[in-house]
């Protein structure tokens, strides 16, 4: 990166099953993560919306909600990791100079989500599904899951047991979807409906609504608006699209190989000067337990086959060695779309300055966000305290 | 024998011994693709179009316990399988595959066979791909 850049303020709505508009989630969240950095709208250079869902119009429009500045306003859609992509071009627009302070907003409604609609060809008369609608995320996932327990001997208690630990940081996180009033159990999350073998409905990500909007400046806004708060940099963004790899899926893919994880990752730690055993937490695209327990090895953080290792020491639980989804995770805390990955970024800065209360991790120095967007791009960045 | 039409084209055909898969091969990096490429994402050369072969091992499964992409019902029997099968070219096929879960174990031999999806008025079928497990008899064949 040309210049430093900081995370300045960061702001959510609440993710959420019940019916909320979307203008008002994308104002509450905007309102917040101006008000968490001490600015108003007029100072904020250029604005990256992120939505999958909705139609041409949308994000423009709501901002004039927050004001109307003239400021250059860009949708931004990369599928799950849309949110991710929209702060990595606020990133990039502060960072090459384009502006000062960038903001990137995330809203959607995950049940308004889908393939792109299609006219029936010429010469057929009836519109049918297209060959790319073959698959849910659910299955291939769930094949993941499959593959890794004939490869590694992995267990269904293992999935659950990732599941409950996610379900369990949520409790604390007042924006998570799925809040529980009580400790949920492995034998719980065994024993919800079956959605695709061997993944259970409570294994699932929590799909719903919601907003989430960071902001980032360079360090010279960073420092005159801290006000005594710890300055949160971002010390890498990276963002890969797919390579060719043997035995690689094009059709009905949801997210490429595997290997786009290891691959990005590596460019962060380079970016970054640092390695994973740096990292103080993590969060992942955790759509269902197979991907955080892929992603541990992945991201370097255990050696490949030693993820299950991990998830029964507790290591990935607040309070363990190295704690992934903090905040509740893609499982709990929920996935509406476009803006996922900038709660991941809400929870890492909170993190990074000591502000989660029930669900801070001591002293958090470095964490490391990632997401999956299907089609499909990887995406990961570093935030690191100081 | 009804008219079988591709859901889309430039997947599959429909010839005499039945259905085929089209892939793309591509002579510099000596991959195999599926389905077909405009031109090899490797090299940036030219691809042939190739007919893939109708045979291959399980690689993964699931069982979906979901209505499928597009529908508000669960199939008969509380759902429907999917697998990625490994064509001997060196193909990675993902798709819905027959079979319940205590059928399907990965390394098993597959086969391809038509998913007739939709049926028009005129009795025009419109045509996906299935894999099914090859110990199952072919349709027509005498038991």
């Amino acid at each position: 990166m040309n210049r430093e850049v900081y995370v300045i303020g960061v702001g959510m709505h609440l993710f959420t099953k019940g019916y909320v508009p979307l203008r008002d989630m994308y104002f509450t969240a905007g309102v917040d993560a101006l008000e968490d950095a001490g600015l108003k709208f007029r100072d904020i250079g250029c604005l990256y919306n992120g939505y999958i869902g909705g139609g041409m119009m949308e994000g423009v429009g709501y901002a004039k909600d927050l004001g109307m500045t003239g400021l250059p306003v860009v949708h931004v859609e990369n599928a799950s990791a849309t949110g991710s992509s929209a702060f990595r071009e606020a990133v990039w627009a502060v960072s090459g100079g384009a502006a000062d302070v960038a903001m990137a907003m995330g809203f959607d409604d995950m049940a308004r989500s889908g393939m792109p609609r299609r006219k029936p060809p010429p010469g057929r008369n009836k519109a049918v599904p297209g060959f790319e609608s073959i698959l849910l995320p659910a299955g291939f996932f769930a094949m993941w899951a499959v593959r890794r327990m004939h490869e590694a001997g992995t267990t269904v208690e293992t999935f659950a047991a990732i599941a409950a630990k996610n379900w369990n940081h949520a409790r604390h996180n007042p924006m998570a979807q799925r809040r529980a009033d009580h400790e949920i159990t492995v034998e719980e999350v065994l024993a919800a409906p079956m959605v695709a073998y061997p993944h259970t409905a409570m294994m699932a990500c929590a799909s719903g609504a919601g907003a989430a909007c960071a902001i980032v400046a360079t360090r010279e806004w960073a420092e005159r608006l801290a006000g005594g708060r710890p300055l949160v940099k971002v010390v890498a963004s990276q963002l890969q699209s797919e390579v060719y790899s043997e035995g690689h899926v094009f059709l009905g893919a949801v997210v490429g190989p595997a290997s786009s994880t290891e691959r990005t990752a590596q460019l962060a730690y380079e970016e970054a000067g640092l390695g994973p055993e740096d990292l103080s937490l993590v969060h992942v695209h955790d759509a269902f337990p197979i991907e955080e327990l892929m992603y541990y090895e992945l991201l370097g953080i255990c050696a490949p086959g030693e993820g299950d290792r991990l998830v029964h020491d507790g290591d990935t639980a607040i309070g363990g060695r190295i704690p992934f989804s903090t905040d509740g995770g893609l499982t709990a805390r929920g996935h509406p779309g476009g803006p996922t990955g900038l709660a991941q970024v809400w929870d890492a800065t909170r993190q990074l300055r000591g502000e989660q209360g029930p669900f801070q991790v001591h002293d958090a120095r470095n964490a490391l966000v990632h997401m999956m967007g299907a089609g499909s791009v990887c995406v990961i960045h570093i935030l690191q305290r100081g | 024998m009804p008219n079988r039409v591709p859901l889309e084209d430039g997947y599959l055909v429909f010839s005499e011994d039945g259905i085929r898969l089209l892939g793309s091969y591509s002579p510099v990096a000596d991959v195999t693709f599926f389905p077909t490429r405009k031109r090899c994402p490797i090299t940036e050369e030219s691809v042939q179009t190739v007919e893939l072969s109708r045979e291959g091992t399980l690689h993964a499964w699931s069982f979906i316990h979901m209505p499928r992409m597009g529908s508000m019902d669960i199939d008969p029997g509380g759902g429907y399988a999917v697998g990625q099968i490994d064509l001997p070219e060196g193909v990675r096929v993902q798709t819905r595959i027959d079979g319940r879960p205590e059928d399907l174990e990965i390394g098993m031999p597959m086969r391809l066979e038509a998913d007739v999806v939709a049926t028009d008025e005129d009795g025009t079928e419109y045509c996906g791909f299935k894999f099914v497990p090859k110990s199952r008899p072919s349709p027509g064949s005498t038991p």
